[in-house]
């Protein structure tokens, strides 16, 4: 990413939205900020590591969310601004500090940024996260543009040293990775000096007493914010329809607005600061229309709350027709569109409204015809492939009818064909081996099946230690299989406790897997899983084995780092004289069951192929070939 | 206008239905017969699994497999099929001594064959790496000695004779097996899509047999007994002795014979064919005579290597006594009894 302590104040740039909350945290003086990568949080923090040395802050890749609320809570406590980034799971991770933070209170200014995945589109769950705000009595501010994630970042720390407390920034994917122009302001000239006052405690109890703290801090905040011209109105001083929006479904709304040619009938009521609810603002706006569309992603955060504040005002406001998630007009899941936003208001409105042009839509489907079927899949080469190829015809061969428990990165895709579907359950960060020593003690029950837990090794110190230490105690039978591809992949090759590096490029403590391994006791075994043959065997045995936790881990570089660090050693090609094709005895073998995207079926010869443009070498589809028709010669010897 | 249903829809013949109706079931006894032909099946430790659908709707391993393809009660020849000449024997040579199964015959003839070129390699089966029995290829005197002896469980042995007859190479080959995989063997010389069957096998030497063992049974059983694995040698003693012995690292252990029978392939029991019928030359215990085989050449090919052997000083001969033979017929009956019996079963639920 690009340093971006090096923008000369206002002259405006194209900023992505994750680079403008970097960008607006800089400017509010931030001096350590931590995270884990999940998408699409992830580049807020690279960015930051990237203008560390010239802004001279501290900035980290932590082990989990909640280890980096803590870090940020640090330095909060020293007298300094601290904030951590994560996605809406990453929340979840961190609540259990969050609710506590929430009550002993926070000294220099501390910002929570989740970036919500509306459609889950690169996440296994879809969720809203400002739940927290309410859950934890926390402010909450929505961005809609790069410019405001900047400006609302310089306020949530502001608004977090006036009130005390956490306050949270929620972005969505749309926006994290949107660019637009942003006129940047200028950075802190001074910097705090880190200090804990040892007079001052940081602590939860009385709890009652402190409760009521949090709830007068969230109602402080509230006044703070309604003064900050986040909220604000626009439209016709009576509409017809009044929108009341937060985050990009206000920019969703404006357009369908525009595309309804309706300006003249529907005013927008934009949130920035979206709870608590400026309840003044709300009654006046509730007051000047009688239909109210809501416009928000995932959750009917605002539906709810605006809801709860005419209920209490009913008798001078009178009858409103209120629409939304309860009426149908704002899909209960899935990202919102402008288009979605504009068939609500066609609706509402009794506007005529068509999404696509039929001339066009009869084109597109034409077009769409000739597109070819793409599944999401592992990349060429990737030895999570090879991995689950041997857990398939392993746990096939051992005949108990085997589960594997699974977690979260690129091997997630184990539940789908380029896995072979051979994950039985995924959910999150560190679940696979939880509740693989769950499956482990039901032996004594009739459980007679064998447990395999995956987890990447960035997710084996992310929230698999305590569910391997649990096993350990417990002495859970199960084999944890350790995806080692030395890189947090999934979302963009971070670097992790086993890798040693670090976000700012200097070199930390490798945290290696075999030593945690060998300090809880753990027999372990390193395979190569490129060489199926050995993996199967140790797989094989160690499933044999029985009577407590045993780990294999299967070790092979990404295949992406692999090939930016010189790439593989083979040269992949199919001799057609070899090749069985479709003849009884191998059906396509290589193309339709390892299917790996570097091998193509021919129809014009009837033989399978080499897409030499996709392949990468890595040699395992040789392994596999039951005609010895796919030669891996040295790339030296081919060249 | 909606056609109706084609009256009667091919039954799939391949994979699928070798699943439904002998693997997924239990009934697979691991003679090996589909594997090797493709990469859908695939044997591990003893066990014949199917990792993948193939997609096709037809295959030789469901051609092949002696289970799926059992028909009436057995063959129109007697209960031991057609013979010759029926012997009793044992080899002359001591290196085969408490290696080889009672008289050694069998891995004498087939060093022999290997020796006079009458085939270039033979297919056995012997203990792998792990113990369990799987099949080998063996070209030499020293071969056949190192596959020496039973240890009484299916090791998929045909699927490595189906490598071999995958090859480009046009050598001719031995066989020794079980009933199941003689059987097999008949139905692979028969299958058209199959040439280099006939072509190449050359020897076919079949075990009498009254049941086989899965080898993860076999292990499990060792192991409730404190045996450790793996076996160099196993034999079940005449009636009624009730016992099975099994040796391993030079002790000898006993195992109760109703324990082993119930570990025994569910799949055997359908099984009408105690003497390996198909093959040239059929071997297994001469009762009464320990340390003796009985021999039962079926083909002229099988009489004309026993001939050479005996010609040679390598195998002790004499003619089989009657009423051991009697007592060989009277078992291949009550086997044919019993499968009948089992299959009636089977066919009315």
């Amino acid at each position: 990413m690009a340093d971006v302590s090096k923008l000369i104040p206002g002259q405006k740039v194209l900023l992505q939205g994750n680079e403008a909350i970097a960008r607006g945290a800089l400017e509010a003086g931030v001096a350590l900020a931590a995270a884990y990568p999940g998408n699409p949080s992830s580049e807020i923090l690279q960015t930051l590591a990237d203008s560390a040395h010239s802004a001279g802050i501290y900035v980290e890749w932590s082990t989990n969310e909640k280890v980096a609320l803590e870090s940020a809570a640090a330095a909060s406590y020293a007298g300094l601004r601290g904030m951590a980034s994560m996605k809406q799971n990453g929340v979840n991770v961190a609540q259990d500090f969050i609710c506590n933070l929430t009550i002993s209170g926070t000294q220099g200014g501390i910002v929570l940024v989740t970036c919500d995945d509306p459609s889950g589109v690169s996440s296994t769950n879809e969720e809203d996260a400002r739940f927290i705000a309410r859950v934890a009595c926390l402010p909450l501010l929505e961005p809609a543009t790069p410019a405001e994630c900047l400006s609302m970042m310089k306020l949530a720390f502001e608004l977090s040293e006036q009130i005390g407390n956490l306050v949270v920034l929620r972005g969505l994917a749309r926006l994290s990775h949107t660019r637009a122009g942003v006129v940047p302001g200028p950075l802190p000239e001074s910097k705090r000096r880190p200090r804990w006052d040892p007079s001052q405690r940081w602590f939860t109890i009385p709890v009652v007493p402190r409760h009521q703290a949090m709830l007068d801090k969230l109602a402080k905040a509230g006044e703070i914010m309604g003064a900050a011209g986040v909220n604000y109105y626009d439209g016709p001083q009576r509409p017809e329809l009044l929108v009341v929006a937060s985050g990009s479904s206000r920019l969703y709304a404006d357009e369908a607005r525009r595309m309804l040619e309706a300006g003249e009938r529907v005013g927008i009521l934009h949130l920035g600061a979206t709870w608590p609810l400026d309840q003044e603002l709300i009654l006046e706006h509730l007051a000047r229309a009688d239909k109210i569309l809501f416009a928000e992603e995932v959750d009917p955060h605002l539906e709810g709350g605006v809801k709860s504040i005419y209920a209490q005002h009913v008798r001078e406001l009178g009858i409103k027709d209120f629409f939304g998630q309860d009426t149908g007009h704002k899909p209960p899941v899935g990202e919102l569109s402008p288009s979605r936003v504009a068939a609500a208001l066609a609706d509402i409105l009794g506007l005529p409204w068509q999404e696509v042009d039929p001339a066009y839509q009869e084109k597109a489907q034409v077009a769409q015809a000739l597109v070819a079927p793409r599944q999401v899949g592992f990349c060429p080469g990737c030895p999570h492939r090879a991995s689950y190829w041997s857990m398939k015809q392993v746990l096939a061969a051992d005949g108990r009818e085997g589960i594997v428990s699974g977690d979260i990165g690129c091997y997630t895709l184990g539940v789908l064909p380029t896995g072979y579907q051979r994950v039985n359950a995924v959910h999150c960060m560190g679940s696979g081996p939880g509740i693989a020593s769950g499956l482990g003690k039901l032996r004594d029950q009739g459980f007679g099946q064998p447990v395999i837990s995956v987890v990447g090794d960035s997710t084996f110190f992310h929230a698999a230690l305590p569910a391997l230490v649990n096993a350990r105690w417990n002495n859970s039978d199960y084999v944890l299989v350790v995806l080692d591809n030395s890189a947090t992949a999934m979302t963009g090759f971070q670097p992790h406790p086993g890798t040693g590096a670090t976000a700012m490029g200097q070199a930390g403590t490798v945290v290696d897997v075999e030593q945690v391994c060998a300090g809880l006791g753990l027999p372990y075994a390193v395979v190569d899983p490129y060489d199926l043959e050995a993996t199967q065997e140790a797989l094989y045995d160690a499933l044999q084995i029985g009577g407590g936790l045993r780990v294999l881990i299967f070790r092979r570089l990404c295949a992406l780092v692999q090939n930016k660090q010189g790439g593989h050693p083979w040269s992949i090609s199919v001799d057609p004289e070899l090749c069985r094709g479709e003849d009884c005895g191998c059906h396509r073998f290589c193309t339709r069951v390892f299917r790996c995207p570097g091998l193509v079926f021919d129809e014009a010869t009837g033989k399978a192929t080499v897409d030499e443009v996709v392949c990468v070498g890595c040699g395992v589809c040789a392994q596999i070939c039951p005609a010895g028709a796919i030669k891996a010669r040295p790339k030296e010897a081919t060249a | 206008m909606v056609l109706p249903a084609a009256p009667f829809a091919p039954q799939p013949t391949g994979l699928e239905r070798l699943l439904a109706e002998v693997i997924n079931p239990g009934l697979c006894v691991a003679c090996g017969a589909c594997l090797g032909l493709c990469p859908h099946l695939i044997f591990l430790d003893g066990q014949v699994a199917a990792p993948d659908p193939c997609g096709l709707t037809s295959g030789r391993c469901w051609d092949l497999c002696p289970v799926a393809q059992r028909g009436g009660p057995g063959a129109a020849q007697g209960p031991i099929g057609p013979v010759l000449g029926a012997w009793q024997g044992r080899a002359t040579a001591r290196d085969l001594e408490g290696r080889a199964q009672y008289g050694g015959v069998v891995s004498e003839l087939l060093a022999l064959a290997l020796e006079q070129a009458l085939v270039q390699e033979a297919v056995v089966t012997a203990a792998g790496p792990r113990g369990a029995p799987q099949g080998l290829r063996v070209s030499g005197r020293s071969g056949v000695l190192g596959a020496a002896g039973s240890i009484y469980a299916g090791g998929g042995a045909l699927g490595e004779l189906n490598r071999a007859l995958a090859e480009d190479a046009c050598h001719p080959l031995a066989v020794v097996g079980l009933p199941c995989q003689i059987q097999a063997l008949g139905a692979m010389r028969a299958h058209p899509d199959y040439p280099q069957t006939l072509e190449r096998i050359h020897l076919v030497i079949g075990l009498f047999c009254t049941m086989n063992l899965p080898w993860r049974g076999v292990r499990d059983l060792l192991a409730r007994h404190g045996v450790q694995a793996p076996l160099s040698r196993a034999d079940f003693p005449p009636p009624p002795a009730g016992i099975f012995q099994v040796w391993s690292g030079g002790a000898y252990h006993e195992l109760p014979l109703d324990q082993v029978r119930a570990i025994s392939y569910p799949g055997c029991a359908g099984c009408a064919d105690l003497t390996s019928e198909g093959a040239d030359l059929s071997v297994g215990a001469c009762e009464g005579k320990p340390g003796w085989n009985t021999i039962l050449a079926r083909t002229h090919a099988g009489a004309g290597l026993l001939e050479l052997a005996a010609g040679k000083g390598l195998l002790e001969l004499e003619p089989a006594q009657p009423a051991s033979l009697e007592h060989l017929n009277q078992a291949a009956i009550a086997k044919r009894k019993r499968a009948a019996a089992w299959s009636e079963e089977r066919r009315h639920g």
